[in-house]
């Protein structure tokens, strides 16, 4: 199958993920659409954190296809899912703590000269041009990011805020197709929330497709393109957060929940 | 002091710098913690003693009992012993490193440790068991006469040029873009995966690279000391090199080349004078040494986890000055 | 074929010490989250403190409530001052590991000057025999057996039927969770040590009677078929270390008549590596600890 400009970005058909008899994630298919931002809601324990684990490759399926931008890669590893543009953020905080802030940019870049064995034997004069290039682009995002000032201080310092803006630019460093993200503002200072809101829309805008896991609606309703919903495991629902509100069902499982 | 007590003191030092350095490529840089380091410094020593040796069945070798006997010249005993460690990292790596949780890879590779060392005792055919193996060539033996005080210079300056190699091999390493994924993969394996790199690749090459590297320690000490057994290689000597990489600094170089100054070279002086000053009865001296180390151990982790020489802060040119130390400054 | 019938009578011996120490190590683990590589250690000091009071001229049967106590006590003031301060210092696991491997070989070398580098061994090392058809047991050996058989029936009691052992199960499935629903989960990690002490102490006494002789440098031995069984049977889990010490035992005795003696520790190892081939993250899941109990 080959990529298809207007075709769906990623495609889950039947995914399924139990752990030793329980069933997580219990048989969802979706489509996300590309270029917009795709919002995946539902009361807690409803699978959706592992829904997105199991997109991007940290916990294996237990069973079902998933086909990103035309590629089937149910069998691909999560690292190599990342290499071909689908990266994931976590909901816990997971910066390199004792990497400097731009660092955690700089590791994140594909095919550098240096990122070998062989290559760091080499030497400095074997890869200096590509980190040049790179601490250049890095230093990009974080002055998109307005994090300029942080790049030498080790990550492990910064607030809970800034450690989501790292993870955002990181994953940025790998030119991806779609992000993944999970509750990319919980644990976030409002202002930041703001600012978050509008870095995740001008990525958008950019035409970059993203999927992310929220708990709080009102954030959902003012960011997401359409929204799916799962509950104990299973897909129960999907339009827009304002459609959404008028089913009786998704609402009562919300509040079940 | 004379020349052979100075050469010794040196070699060992070389030695247990040469190993620091490889432990801390695997612990202080990318988090592995070997508990079985010390299996590799052996395999490396076995190896070398084996390939300078001339065969079992050799008029003054035949009362003991061992594989191989190739008799080859200086330097490829010392290259067989890196070559050997490396190799032997591929199937401990391939069972340990893949699928168990770190701390459980730590246990399995102590475990390993202590089992290696029951089979090599109890196996004697293979080499030699408890007995160990004894008139281990040394090299250039036949061109100079290894009782000279020229001899031991000559050691010396060998040891000193495998130090340097390593050095260099380890700034590289440390040093580059691929010690910053390794760097990464230590502080969150999950949250590197996630960013493109495969951890059991990164961790079997590290793996690899100190195998080979204790391997080279090992076959640098054979060399000198000419004789090698199970009791020179009891799991506690890697708690020796693992205090060592923690009090010098976890993921600095110069870190660990401090703590192979202080702690294995430095206990093993102090220990020396202790006894000859005869302060103490005799055994307990050591005894207390490992206690001592131990809370070494534990001292460090608890008020100094980063060590003496803290790995450190990579600030890039052009880059503004970090905002902690503005804070500090002003 | 009666020497595997022998070694089989053997195999229910050494089972039944394995238990003793499996099914405490892997409590330690299941519901402290420790890897306690000290337990070797206090095993062989336990069997010391035993030892002591046997030279005495009292039994050591009753010497071995003496080992059990110094285990207990012993173990529990390992984890308030070294293990506790710690984890809550926020050590990682693998921080963890190397502490406590620190802390076994400050207790093995504290030991040594103590009680010296030589075997010792214990008054009634060599009891009558009995004989059951062509298995041949000395009367300790059956007692061994007897102890075990109690002492798993008195651990199946306490988590199955006490309030404690409820609380038990309830923090080693989830910490946050119990104390918020009013469990002192502190209290109970506390009487975990005492009781999981008391059960490394005993398990050490009987190794030592058990294998004749003794020594500091048994201590890693002991904790490598302890942990062996452990993993086997599904760390964290007491009745998966029963059923692993089970196997454990059978096997090495089996193999040791087949093969050679010297040889007990690294056939445990070779099925430690086979199951880590095998099934890795079955193997060494913690999820359910404890939850057999029902």
């Amino acid at each position: 199958m080959s990529a298809q400009p207007d075709g769906p970005m990623l495609v889950a058909e039947d995914v399924r993920r139990s752990f030793e008899g329980m069933h997580a994630v219990d048989g969802v298919s979706l489509d996300v659409p590309r270029g917009e931002i795709t919002g995946l809601i539902g009361p807690n324990g409803a699978g959706k954190s592992t829904f997105l684990a199991v997109l991007a490759g940290t916990l294996p399926a237990s069973g079902g296809r998933i086909t990103f931008d035309g590629e089937d890669i149910t069998r691909v590893p999560a690292y190599a899912r990342a290499r071909r543009g689908l990266v994931r953020t976590f909901q816990l905080p997971s910066e390199f703590a004792k990497l400097t802030v731009l660092e955690n940019l700089l590791v994140a870049a594909p095919r550098h000269r240096g990122d070998s064995l062989l290559g760091a034997l080499m030497g400095k004069r074997y890869w200096i041009a590509d980190e040049k290039r790179l601490v250049e682009e890095a230093r990009g995002l974080l002055h998109r990011f307005g994090m300029s000032a942080k790049e030498s201080d080790y990550a492990g310092m910064m607030s809970g805020g800034q450690k989501r803006l790292i993870e955002i630019m990181r994953a940025l460093m790998l030119h991806p197709r779609c992000l993944l993200l999970d509750e990319p503002m919980s644990g976030v200072h409002p202002r930041v929330i703001e600012e978050i809101q509008h870095y995740l829309r001008a990525l958008r805008a950019e035409g970059l497709t993203i999927v992310m896991v929220e708990h709080e609606l009102h954030l959902v309703e003012q960011l997401c393109d359409s929204v799916f919903v799962m509950a104990q495991g299973k897909l129960i629902g999907s339009g827009t957060m304002a459609s959404l509100r008028r089913q009786r069902e998704i609402v009562d499982a919300y509040l079940v929940g | 002091m004379n020349t052979y007590y100075a050469a010794n003191l040196l070699i060992f030092a070389g030695v247990d710098i040469i190993a620091c350095i490889a432990l801390n490529l695997q612990f202080g840089v990318s988090g592995i913690v070997n508990f079985s380091f010390i299996v590799f410094q052996a395999a490396g020593a076995y190896a070398a003693a084996v390939l300078s040796m001339p065969p079992d069945t050799a008029a003054d070798y035949s009362f003991q009992i061992y594989v191989g006997g190739y008799q080859l010249p200086f330097p490829l005993p010392w290259i067989g012993g890196a070559v050997v460690g490396g190799l032997l990292a591929i199937p401990i790596g391939i069972v340990v490193l893949r699928k168990l949780r770190s701390d459980y890879q730590a246990i399995a590779l102590l475990v390993t440790s202590i089992i290696a060392n029951t089979v090599i005792t109890n196996a004697r055919p293979f080499l030699n068991g408890a007995a160990g193996l004894a008139l281990v060539p040394q090299p250039f033996q036949d061109q100079i006469d290894t009782a000279t005080d020229t001899y031991q210079y000559v050691y010396i300056g060998l040891t000193a040029v495998a130090v340097a190699i390593v050095w260099f091999v380890a700034a590289r390493i440390v040093n580059s873009p691929f010690g910053r994924s390794l760097r990464a993969m230590r502080d969150h394996e999950l949250a590197a995966t996630a960013i493109g790199k495969n951890p059991v690749a990164l961790k079997m090459t590290i793996f690899i690279v100190g195998g080979a590297i204790a391997g080279l320690s090992g076959a640098i000490l054979v060399g000198f000391l000419q004789v090698w057994a199970p009791s020179t290689w009891l799991y506690p000597e890697t708690i020796i090199l693992f205090a060592a990489v923690i009090v010098g600094g976890r993921g600095n170089n110069l870190g660990a080349i401090l703590g192979a100054l202080l702690v294995p070279v430095g206990f093993e002086e102090v220990t020396r004078l202790l006894i000859r000053l005869n302060i103490g009865p005799p055994n307990l001296i050591p005894a207390l040494e490992w206690v001592l180390i131990g809370l070494f151990i534990l001292g460090f982790l608890w008020f100094r986890p980063e060590g003496v020489r803290p790995e450190p802060r990579r600030v890039f040119e052009g880059s503004p000055e970090p905002e902690v130390e503005r804070v500090r400054a002003a | 074929m009666s020497l595997f019938v022998a070694a089989f009578g053997f195999g229910l011996v050494s089972m039944s010490v394995i238990a003793l120490a499996a099914v405490g190590f892997t409590m330690q683990f299941g519901i402290t989250n420790m890897i306690n590589l000290a337990y070797g250690e206090v095993m062989i000091a336990s069997a010391y403190v035993a030892y002591y009071i046997d030279q005495t001229g009292i039994s050591i049967w009753v010497a071995m409530i003496g080992g059990a106590i110094f285990g207990a006590v012993f173990s529990f003031l390992i984890n308030r001052f070294i293990y506790a301060p710690f984890m809550r210092k926020g050590t990682a696991n693998l921080g963890m590991v190397i502490v406590s491997l620190a802390v076994s070989l400050m207790i093995a070398n504290l030991l040594l000057p103590i009680v010296g580098y030589y075997s010792v061994s214990y008054r009634e090392r060599f009891g009558s025999i009995v004989r059951l058809g062509s298995v041949v047991l000395t009367v300790n050996q059956m007692l061994i057996i007897a102890l075990a058989v109690v002492v798993m029936l008195a651990i199946h009691a306490l988590l199955r039927y006490t309030r404690l052992g409820k609380a038990m199960r309830a923090t080693a499935a989830n910490p946050t969770l119990a104390r918020s629903s009013g469990i002192p989960t502190q209290r109970v990690i506390d009487i975990v040590w005492l009781i999981t002490g008391a059960l490394c102490g005993l398990a050490g006494t009987v190794a030592g009677l058990d294998s004749e002789t003794f020594a500091i440098a048994s201590g890693a031995g002991f904790l490598i078929t302890a942990l062996a069984a452990a993993v086997l049977g599904g760390a964290g889990q007491p009745y998966g270390a029963m059923v692993g010490a089970v196997v454990i035992g059978m096997v090495t005795e089996l193999s040791a008549a087949a093969w050679s003696p010297d040889y007990k520790q690294v056939v445990a190892f070779g099925i430690l590596v086979v199951v880590m081939v095998l099934r890795p993250q079955g193997l060494l899941a913690k999820r359910g600890a404890l939850a057999a109990a029902g």
